[in-house]
């Protein structure tokens, strides 16, 4: 089984499941392999889910959780909420609140 | 699910791609890595292509691009 962040929420898929294309949001991809749980951090990107209870999940990048510095992400969560209260163009405000989703989700990857 | 003429993510109503708004998120993501993943994931983000203007239906003199990705 797998977990996947859909933007429309954490969706679980089993054999089985009906065919879907979700569009995903920055997240945690939890597999579940009999007892054996990994997990990826998914930068954005796609799951298909096939008739034939294949499943593919495209992103950018996706990286075990565990690659991730804690250090890093809570720097730059800060950088964008900052750079997010000062931000003026639409461009602008966009780009830091990507920035604030992104971070946001590798800090709740790292400590949830 | 779907509603009719909404303004979508708010990227989109910024004026922003999908492509430019999943390589921004990719990019983000690469920069948090420890190392030696970092380094290995940064060489993915280097762009490298040569480019040339078509005028008059031939192609002007071509030239390289290279660099760290971004738009």
């Amino acid at each position: 089984m797998i977990i996947v962040p859909a933007t429309t929420g954490q969706m679980g898929v089993l054999p089985g499941h009906v065919p879907t294309i979700a569009e995903l949001k920055p997240g945690v991809m939890t597999v579940h392999e009999g007892t054996d749980v990994s997990k990826y951090f998914v930068s954005s990107g796609f799951a298909f889910i096939h008739a034939n209870s294949v499943a593919d999940v495209i992103a950018v990048e996706a990286v075990p959780v565990d690659h991730l510095d804690s250090n890093l992400v809570q720097k730059g969560l800060a950088e964008f909420t900052q750079k997010l209260g000062s931000a003026s163009t639409d461009l602008e405000k966009a780009e830091a609140q990507i920035g604030v989703d992104v971070y946001s989700a590798m800090n709740s990857a790292l400590t949830g | 699910m779907a509603s009719s003429g909404a303004a979508g993510p708010f990227w989109r109503a910024a004026g922003m791609t999908y492509v430019s708004y999943s390589n921004k998120c990719a990019s983000m993501v690469r920069s948090c890595l420890k190392e030696p993943h970092r380094t290995e994931a940064l060489e993915r983000e280097k762009v490298h292509f040569s480019i040339s203007k078509w005028v008059d239906g031939k192609p002007e003199k071509p030239s390289i691009r290279e660099g760290t990705g971004g738009d």
